[in-house]
């Protein structure tokens, strides 16, 4: 998510070269360089931070993955190199593969799920009268707000199965029979379903919010020239609405698919990947592996496997933001 | 007319039921923390708290520790925010209004690293700051936080920055002022709201992280409030009142952060991806 309220204009003169055209042709003074040299020093603190404070542990999360590295090793402080091996052993191992593609399943499932409901909650604002917009935007900003800690608290006591108000409220429609004392907790796919609808919850308003600011950002003109041309609202809809919003559409899957593909906090606080390991993904399997199991060299391979998995929509994805933004 | 009638029934009514199932866990929160004890562990729920009462928060708020890990969020979450502002108003400021080699570089480094996967660099973090000794230390988090807000902090900044006319420096400037003098007196005021909106979203971001606040704090009075929260099970058993109690007073406040810069949250995706 970014705050960004104004729009990039008034791009002017660069004020810290307001000299520019006067500055001797050849033999630049060392006055001068000194002075060029002045830009870069309001960078350096962000560049230590990115540089040493961010771009030493990544490339440490590599070099380790090269190494047997446990606590033993870690507290000898010696290096063993072991090539490949930890990646290897990660491959060979059945739960890694059930993990992984448990975590593609959990991903694709809960981005579908997200940008449907998504969505149709962004027309359902446009249909909406005045004040029924306001309260749904009430609502949507709420389950926004509400912390991801938070809401898999309160999930939890919703779905509780003795005294869960979602227990009751099954029972009391009687068309899905009697879920009274019914345990959500008690298999894996029932698990999942709450923690997808939990992150559901809380990623919808986002997308919701941002495809109708940009339903409202297409030009009007564009309606009213279909209009005049006789277009239904049909027509005007999947010839006009539609295309505009692909791009943007695009944008808000990469992004949904990136936070549900690394989601810690809502599964952790759930079941901690209960019960019996059925709803661990690849992030709770690299903190089990590495933090709760010392296993840091094989972890660290975990995690450069998520990295590379991430990659693959993330490059493209940069791509595509340095392309529409000109001014970079 | 009609049909037209039948279908304002149905959109209202479909807005009803989305509007309920929004707002619905939030206020199952607000209302299981004000209820009586008894109202709380019912099989037909009690939809109202009343009569209202606050014994569940003051079981919250007299739990062993609870000074401290309201102590420990309010610090870490402050100092983060303070931290990634100095900096990156810095960064902000020359990237948006000097061009220089490297520009274009520095931007793209601040976009890879906002894109980082910190849930994955758990590993090596937690071995650096072991190697570091401070495992179980404040100043962990504060510096984890300040890493993983200072990206976002440079983006957002640099934009507000851009949206401020140059010639409004450089007026201030030929009227005699300095640099500094100009920045201070010119661009600050105008860079408020912006800068209001970005410690926010930071403030934010740091008072909700969960992950590295518990692996890296080990001893209890160095928890924050989130680690506090997750481990309720523990914490609380199964005083749900209280748990609820304790789930308010944390998210209050974030609650009302977020109503304030909500406007400003939406367009930085948005910017420049429909087509016009």
């Amino acid at each position: 998510m970014m705050v960004e309220g104004q729009a990039e204009t008034g791009i002017g003169p660069a004020i810290a070269t307001p000299r520019r055209g006067g500055a001797p042709a050849h033999g630049r003074s060392a006055v001068a360089r000194a002075r060029r040299l002045l830009h870069y020093l309001p960078l350096l603190p962000s560049l230590f931070a990115f540089l040493v404070l961010l771009g030493y542990p990544v490339l440490l999360a590599v070099v380790i993955s090269f190494q047997r590295m446990g606590l033993r090793e870690l507290v000898q402080r010696t290096t063993v190199w072991i090539g490949l091996e930890n990646y290897a052993s990660i491959l060979a191992d059945p739960t890694f593969w059930a993990v992984a593609i448990r975590t593609l399943a959990f991903t694709a499932f809960n981005v579908a799920l997200t940008m449907i409901l998504g969505t149709l909650v962004a027309l359902l604002l446009g249909a909406l009268g005045r004040w029924m917009r306001l309260a749904l935007s009430i609502s949507l900003i709420l389950a926004w707000a509400t912390p991801a800690l938070t809401a898999s608290v309160i999930f939890q006591w919703l779905f509780d199965s003795k005294f869960g108000v979602v227990n009751w409220a099954l029972t009391s429609v009687g068309i899905f029979g009697d879920y009274t004392n019914h345990s959500w907790f008690a298999t894996g796919l029932s698990t999942f379903a709450v923690i997808s609808l939990l992150i559901a919850w809380q990623a919808i308003p986002f997308v919701a919010f941002s495809l109708r600011a940009g339903i409202l950002s297409v030009p009007t003109e564009q309606y009213e020239a279909a209009r005049v041309d006789g277009a239904t609202d049909r027509a005007i809809f999947r010839r006009i609405t539609v295309p505009s919003l692909l791009p943007l559409f695009m944008i808000l899957t990469v992004l949904s698919a990136i936070w549900d593909f690394k989601v810690f906090t809502q599964i952790w606080t759930v079941r901690q990947g209960g019960p019996a390991g059925e709803t661990v993904t690849l992030a709770i399997y690299a903190y089990l592996k590495g933090i709760a199991g010392a296993q840091y060299g094989l972890a660290s391979a975990v995690a450069v496997v998520m990295v590379v998995l991430l990659a693959l929509v993330l490059i493209p994805y940069i791509r595509t933001m340095l392309r529409t933004q000109e001014d970079l | 007319v009609k049909p037209r009638r039948l279908r304002r029934i149905a959109v209202n009514a479909i807005g009803l039921v989305t509007i309920i199932a929004f707002a619905f866990p939030v206020y199952w929160m607000a209302s299981t923390a004000f209820k009586q004890p008894g109202d709380i562990q019912t099989y037909v729920p009690k939809f109202v708290p009343f009569p209202p009462t606050l014994d569940n928060f003051t079981t919250a708020v007299t739990r062993p520790h609870f000074p401290d890990y309201l102590r420990n969020s309010l610090v870490i979450s402050i100092s983060t925010v303070v931290l990634a502002l100095v900096v990156g108003l810095l960064a902000a400021m020359a990237v948006a209004r000097a061009r220089f080699r490297g520009r274009r570089s520095f931007l793209l480094l601040v976009v890879v690293a906002q894109m980082a996967p910190f849930e994955a660099l758990l590993i090596p973090m937690y071995l650096v700051l072991r190697q570091a000794n401070l495992l179980n230390q404040i100043p962990a988090l504060i510096l984890t936080y300040f890493i993983f807000t200072l990206p976002f902090t440079i983006w957002a900044l640099r934009g507000f920055i851009a949206g401020i006319p140059v010639d409004l420096e450089e007026a201030a400037m030929v009227d005699g002022a300095n640099r500094f003098q100009a920045f201070w007196h010119v661009v600050l005021p105008l860079l408020a709201p912006g800068l209001v909106a970005t410690s926010i979203f930071a403030f934010i971001t740091a008072w909700n992280e969960f992950l590295y606040a518990y692996v890296l704090m080990r001893d209890t009075a160095n928890f924050t409030l989130p680690v506090w929260l997750a481990t309720f099970r523990t914490a609380f058993g199964t005083d749900w009142g209280g748990t609820m109690a304790a789930s308010t007073l944390f998210t209050l406040p974030v609650l009302v952060f977020f109503l304030l810069i909500q406007n400003r949250m939406v367009g930085g995706v948005t910017a420049g991806a429909v087509k016009g």
